[in-house]
């Protein structure tokens, strides 16, 4: 049965986009069929990061009930190598678009949150995806929260940063924990990562401070940097240890390794 | 019902009718007993059309969450049904389904002797 990740964060800035992108392009890589959906209304990055100037129907259009969901997916499959399907759902970059989306009432986040539960019919078992892939915006917005709703697994990519580790630590108790969500941590931009003493303290914080399961540890690579949001990693430089990172995360969520 | 419609009627028509009657004191029976349990005395007035959004299943108690969220991934759902997700007693579900439909977050239907609950979502997976 095909599985929903929201990946969320508490700050912004923490790389979101870079593992939804990325993640979605590995899952895609080892045969899957993919649905990766930017959920960001506010701030739509996957059109930029995926070079695709324009969509005739957007997720906004969606979750308006104006179209369904076949009308908003788009087919990337043939830039990924191998047999996955990796399809796309993009949130309207308009400044218009932006401003209709951040003005909804209470009934309307209402019915978009069954929309998105509505995907879990329409796309896992109808479509037979394997994953799909939602893109969010940090904290508690309700774009992001429908999102972690109708997900079945959170992987919540966080910091250093003291008020992100805070942050992120009270949106676990606060927020996943009361959906029961199953949920993984990402940490992102990890310096000194070579040294051992530098990975027991983050294991340590994993276990102690968060008390989820790890999903996995991503150095600050400045090759990331470098690319300006310009390559994907898992389909573009296949043997980054970036790349290879995300192998490892999605080889365990396909493994149900995350409880 | 007079006693020339009693019996106009067939046994099991009757019996059928007071088992329905029944029912439906039990559900009543159940809410009562659960907002004395929770002490929700100021619920007991039905509120209209209250939107189930995230925010309002953040800031309910653990137990109608678990109910609530159930009843927004079946769409439309029996406490039956609803109590196979959450693995709870049904007469637990009913009590807290009923309960929910008071509060206003829930409609409910009856068609025949099943009641279906649901949020007040229009249109849902249409288009």
């Amino acid at each position: 049965m095909g599985k929903i990740i929201a990946v969320h964060s508490y700050k912004g800035g923490t790389g979101k986009t870079l593992l939804s992108v990325n993640l979605a392009a590995t899952f895609a890589k080892l045969g899957k069929k993919v649905a990766l959906f930017d959920l960001d209304f506010r701030a739509p990055s996957l059109f930029a990061i995926l070079k695709i100037g324009s969509a005739e129907n957007w997720v906004n259009d969606y979750l308006n009930n104006a179209c369904n969901i076949d009308k908003v997916l788009i087919d990337i499959s043939s830039r990924i190598p191998g047999k996955g399907n990796l399809f796309v759902g993009l949130a309207n970059p308009a400044t218009e678009a932006i401003r209709d989306m951040s003005a909804k009432d209470r009934k309307w986040e209402m019915r978009a949150l069954g929309r998105l539960l509505h995907l879990r019919n329409a796309l896992i078992t109808d479509q037979k995806f394997d994953y799909i892939v939602f893109d969010t915006s940090p904290g508690l917005q309700y774009s992001s929260i429908n999102a972690i709703v109708a997900a079945d697994l959170v992987a919540v990519t966080t910091t250093g940063d003291r008020s992100d580790v805070d942050g992120t630590s009270r949106m676990l108790k606060e927020l996943y924990n009361l959906f029961e969500k199953k949920t993984g941590i990402v940490l992102n931009k990890v310096l000194d990562y070579n040294s051992k003493n530098r990975r027991d303290e983050l294991y340590d914080r994993v276990k102690n401070v968060y008390q989820v399961p790890l999903l996995g540890i991503v150095p600050c690579f400045c090759d990331i940097l470098r690319a300006e949001g310009n390559f994907i990693f898992a389909q573009d430089k296949p043997d980054h240890p970036f790349s290879t990172l995300l192998a490892e995360m999605a080889k365990k969520i396909d493994a149900n390794e995350v409880r | 019902m007079s006693k020339e419609q009693v019996l106009g009627k067939k046994p099991v028509a009757i019996l059928e009718k007071i088992r329905e009657n029944l029912e439906r004191l039990n559900e009543k029976i159940e809410v009562m007993i659960e907002l004395q349990k929770h002490d929700r005395k100021d619920v007991m007035e039905p509120l209209q059309d209250t939107p189930l959004d995230v925010m309002t299943l953040l800031s309910m108690p653990d137990h109608l969450r678990k109910t609530a969220m159930a009843v927004c991934r079946s769409g439309r759902a029996t406490a039956d049904e609803i109590s196979q997700q959450t693995t709870r007693a049904r007469a637990v579900e009913s009590a807290y389904l009923n309960q929910l439909v008071l509060m206003g977050y829930l409609k409910k239907e009856r068609k025949g002797r099943k009641a279906y609950f649901y949020a007040h979502r229009e249109n849902e997976g249409e288009a």
